[in-house]
């Protein structure tokens, strides 16, 4: 275990060292993504110019939620998201032998090679929205909601997590699957929306089946209006399911994966 | 003259084989769109609680506001153009375009217009058959001056789409990477090209502003002229406008690719 953490803090040491090294395209990248939040930003601002509330949230309330929602998929980006997706493309060339041979779980070994330190540093960006929509609703959160919160937000990682794996182990199967893990993106938009704007079949499908509404739901709900048990048992046990899908998929895949000729 | 438009239309076949190849690709993205299709119609449906109009237009004109603007994504929106020419830059490729007698915007401008055929045609099918769904949320204009000003203005904004990209592309002959140009830029054209939400929901002045950017003319103006969302003075207006930046994009990218072929060296052989 401890081991693990010491190959870990390794990867990350290198990783700050490199994106040192290319400090320009540090800059340019962390920008990037400034950039993406404040276009998220901006269209909460038009919209409520127009309308006082979407589905029953008030404007704050909807910028919590976006925070919130930026805040998991910035720290996905950060820790996990690059590592999967070179995941992917390793698996179609026949790279990913190297990570066999690794003295550790192929699966933390691929997991943990790099962290991307621009959007770590705008998960600073995102918790500063967060902060800052709370503020802005006159909301006093006792140390049991933040904890609760950060528990919920871990969970939306993990299950953020969960999901790429499981789209970026497709490639053990297929080769022709660019792309793919892609719609995760497409996916995690919903997490920007409030459950109660769903209805019919897009309810059953987003908010019951998959699990991206809920995950940032769930830790801004707590901070509006404290702690339901109902949302703490729905987000621990999809963590439970969605990561030992994830894995699950991930490892048959393993079995599966006979390299690629070269 | 007919020597020129032969040689320019077996390109054109070739743009044409070439990206139905990629079909899966471009079938893969419009699903993506559909599903983010409903993303937006789940956010203003929900916006639209409570309110029968919001800037003066109703649920559904907004609605068919972003079904047009997915359409129009595939038939003249630039996808990866940008990333291919600087890949020809990079790897040397493009010393073959200068010693034939070819040009290379209009060799490369060609491959888009067949690329965007294949991809505007493809994307159509998903569309069709979720026509049941969205079909009733659909609401035209029917007034005959909306096609005959919209089409030069789709025309141009393919121009627009291309040319910025092609820009991009040459900035290659002076920086190793232009991956984050790229994505910089999309979030700004993403904004102000009206695809978070309608250009007009904008505050007066801010929406006054963008109408003399370039990205207003990329993707919002057709849309919003088909689907009622400006009037006919403002979009005559607009046509002269957009036709400025047409040319003065063309103007730059023809500066550009002239001082950057100074810069470049062919390597190798």
């Amino acid at each position: 275990m401890l081991n693990y953490l010491k190959i870990w803090l390794a990867s990350m040491r290198y990783s700050v060292v490199r994106s040192m090294m290319f400090r320009g395209d540090f800059i340019m990248w962390s920008l990037v993504e400034l950039f993406w939040m404040g276009v998220s930003v901006a269209a909460i601002a038009v919209i409520y110019q127009h309308t006082d509330s979407i589905a029953g949230w008030s404007q704050y309330e909807m910028l919590l939620l976006i925070g919130t929602s930026m805040l998991i998929q910035r720290l996905l980006m950060g820790m996990f998201w690059s590592n999967l997706f070179e995941m992917g493309r390793n698996i179609r060339t026949g790279n990913f032998d190297f990570f066999l041979a690794q003295p550790g779980h192929p699966l933390f070994m691929v997991s943990t090679r790099k962290i991307d330190l621009d959007s770590l540093m705008n998960t600073v960006v995102a918790l500063a929205i967060v902060v800052f929509s709370v503020r802005q609703l006159g909301l006093e959160p006792s140390l049991a909601d933040l904890a609760i919160y950060a528990l919920f937000v871990a969970c939306g990682l993990i299950i953020s997590y969960a999901i790429v794996l499981l789209l970026a182990s497709v490639s053990f199967w297929t080769i022709g699957t660019r792309g793919v893990e892609g719609g995760y993106f497409t996916l995690y938009e919903f997490s920007r929306l409030p459950k109660q704007a769903f209805s019919g079949a897009a309810n059953v499908v987003f908010v019951w089946i998959l699990p991206m509404v809920v995950m940032s739901n769930a830790p801004a709900r707590t901070l509006i209006s404290g702690l339901s048990l109902g949302d703490t048992l729905w987000m621990l046990s999809s963590t439970l399911i969605w990561l030992g899908l994830g894995i699950g998929v991930f490892r048959r895949g393993l079995k599966r994966y006979s390299s690629a000729s070269s | 003259m007919r020597l020129l438009f032969a040689k320019y239309r077996h390109v054109f076949n070739v743009g044409l084989q070439s990206n139905i190849v990629y079909r899966w690709n471009f079938a893969l993205r419009a699903i993506f769109s559909l599903v983010h299709l409903v993303f937006v119609f789940i956010l203003w449906s929900a916006a639209y609680r409570g309110e029968t109009e919001i800037g003066g237009f109703s649920l559904a004109q907004t609605l068919t506001y972003f079904v047009t603007l997915l359409v129009l994504q595939f038939f003249i929106g630039a996808f990866s153009e940008d990333y291919e020419i600087s890949e020809e830059i990079r790897s040397g490729l493009i010393n073959q375009f200068l010693t034939k007698p070819i040009n290379y915007f209009a060799y490369r401008f060609t491959i888009f217009i067949a690329a965007r055929l294949v991809s505007g045609l493809l994307a159509l099918v998903p569309l069709l058959l979720a026509l049941p769904l969205i079909g009733p949320y659909l609401t035209f204009p029917d007034e005959a001056w909306r096609l005959i000003v919209g089409l030069p203005a789709i025309f141009m904004s393919a121009m627009i789409q291309f040319t910025i990209a092609y820009i991009f592309g040459l900035l290659t002959f002076w920086f190793l990477e232009i991956q984050s140009f790229v994505i910089l830029s999309m979030t700004i054209e993403t904004l102000l090209g009206g695809q978070i939400f309608p250009l007009d929901l904008l505050p007066d002045t801010i929406y006054r502003i963008s109408q003399f950017l370039p990205y207003y003319y990329q993707m919002y103006f057709p849309a919003a002229i088909i689907t009622g969302r400006i009037d006919y003075a403002s979009a005559t207006q607009g046509l002269f406008i957009q036709a400025f930046w047409v040319m003065a994009l063309l103007v730059i990218a023809q500066f550009l690719w002239q001082r950057g072929l100074r810069q470049h060296t062919a390597v190798g052989g």
